[in-house]
């Protein structure tokens, strides 16, 4: 049963401003869940009032819904001084929760879909890099990416190489490194929350922790939600909606290692939540 | 399936690319820059994105996603993000029989494409999408008075209306979708082909109407 795996993984399900506005009625794994509380005190409880453990970390609500969790993911970025912490909200999206994190972890599609922003034509060509599976940790790393960005993040003045680096924490969350464009012995982090309502339907809540003093609120989430519903004009257009994880269905080229790996973990896990199995 | 009718050549530009349907099969009909028109499977083969929504680089058609290029034989000729690889021949897109005649584009999913014989010498009218059965559509067809008189059902998809003959394609979208492709007399004026796409606009209303009044 797919959805067996996913229960005891924790969900991003709200996050202060939701908390702000009253009760959020929503969906976890197709169970209906109510979001409310403070930051201090948040509280998820289903349709009969039956609660579920609630922390607030991150910028946002998590929660689990299995008998057994398994420990949050830690992000330590989140305690270092000077980075501003930016939760950029939530995105509705029509696709498989995997496809969503996996379209966050690929770069080759910038110059096609974030066109003129974090890529751009001739500029196309992705460098080998490294992605593995680290099992002490269990998680899917990628290291030593770097590609060419007209305008890196909403801090940038000018276009250059950035240097990435992608974590996969947990099946529907991922984080990434890249190079601060007014810190460039520093790296900004921009994570993605998914929160799975079905297996072809997601809540996406991009978070991140910038060094970047100078620009407003405003302007930080709408360059990443520009950037989200850009993503989103893709998501919504793959066939099949969930993700297929045998390899013969869509054949991969060598700038796909990252998402290799990660279709990879999830089958060697048996996180099949949002994917398609040979079975199936 | 037999060869079904997508439209009019007319409204598909070369460089032009649009989302279709045979049977249930999702297709990409696209016009290369040298006019030739073909039409694939709906998905690329590397993250299935649908093909629909990408672009035509010349004779290739490039998705959307990452921008691998597919030639006109539906293998994949170029990958962005490797320059200087040759693509592998097992990147290809299914391929369908392509044939324009009477200015239609005809597509098979099966075999090589057959237009239907159209029994007149005719001029492309227009293409629209109706929400009704075929014979839903059919009764509209013979109920809309055309400058006051009452069309005659020639044969099945053939009609007159006044001095001039409509011949009515279809090709069956589900239940009750169908795309719809008409063609009229050779020699109907500019302003017949005005008068008879209002009338096609009203059968559209009709066959809608009625649908919903059944």
């Amino acid at each position: 049963m797919s959805r067996e795996y996913a229960l005891n993984d924790w969900y991003a399900v709200g996050d202060a401003q939701t908390l702000a506005r009253g009760p959020r009625r929503t969906v976890l794994l197709e169970q209906e869940v109510i979001v409310s509380g403070t930051t201090d005190h948040p509280k998820v409880v289903d349709a009969e009032g039956a609660a579920y453990p609630a922390t607030f970390k991150y910028g946002h609500v998590w929660t689990s819904l299995g008998d057994a969790p398994r420990p949050l993911f830690n992000i330590p970025e989140a305690d270092e001084p000077g980075r501003r912490l930016v939760p950029c909200g939530v995105v509705r999206v029509k696709c498989s929760p995997l496809r969503a994190v996996e379209n966050f972890l690929d770069i080759a599609h910038f110059p096609f879909v974030h066109t003129g922003i974090l890529g751009s034509e001739p500029h196309t060509e992705v460098a080998p890099y490294k992605a593995e599976i680290r099992d002490d940790v269990d998680e899917v790393w990628a290291t030593k990416i770097s590609f060419y960005q007209p305008q890196a993040a909403k801090s940038a003045e000018a276009g250059g190489d950035t240097q990435y680096l992608y974590r996969v924490a947990a099946p529907t969350t991922a984080v990434l490194y890249k190079t601060c464009p007014p810190k460039p012995e520093a790296m900004d982090v921009i994570a993605i929350f998914v929160q799975p309502r079905t297996e072809t339907e997601c809540d996406v809540w991009p978070w991140m922790a910038l060094y970047d003093e100078t620009s407003e609120y405003a302007g930080l989430v709408q360059f990443q939600q520009e950037i989200f519903l850009q993503d989103r004009s893709i998501l919504e257009n793959q066939r099949p909606v969930k993700l297929p994880l045998d390899p013969k269905m869509e054949i991969p080229t060598r700038a796909d290692l990252t998402s290799i790996a990660y279709r990879r973990w999830l089958k060697s896990k048996g996180a099949f939540y949002g994917a398609m199995t040979e079975d199936a | 399936m037999q060869t079904a009718p997508l439209g009019l050549l007319r409204d598909l530009d070369p460089k032009r690319v649009m989302r279709a349907q045979v049977g249930g099969q999702d297709l990409v009909v696209w016009r290369a820059s040298n006019g030739d028109v073909s039409a694939w499977d709906n998905r690329c083969p590397h993250r299935g994105m649908a093909l629909s929504h990408g672009f035509v680089r010349g004779n290739d058609l490039a998705c959307l996603y990452h921008g691998w290029h597919y030639g006109s034989t539906g293998a994949c000729s170029y990958i962005p993000a490797h320059p200087d690889l040759d693509p592998p021949e097992t990147i290809k897109t299914a391929v369908f029989s392509v044939a324009i005649a009477d200015g239609v584009i005809w597509v098979s999913t099966k075999g090589v494409a057959q237009p239907a014989p159209v029994p007149m010498a005719s001029q492309p009218l227009r293409c629209f999408h109706v929400q009704a059965r075929s014979d839903g559509l059919a009764h509209a067809c013979r109920t809309v008075a055309f400058e006051g008189g009452a069309p005659e059902q020639i044969e099945p998809g053939l009609y007159r209306l006044g001095a001039r003959r409509v011949f009515v394609l279809e090709n069956p979208l589900d239940e009750d979708r169908i795309q719809v492709t008409a063609l009229v007399d050779a020699d109907a004026t500019p302003n017949d082909c005005a008068a008879l796409s209002r009338w096609c606009d009203a059968v559209r209303r009709l066959a809608q109407t009625e649908k919903v009044a059944a």
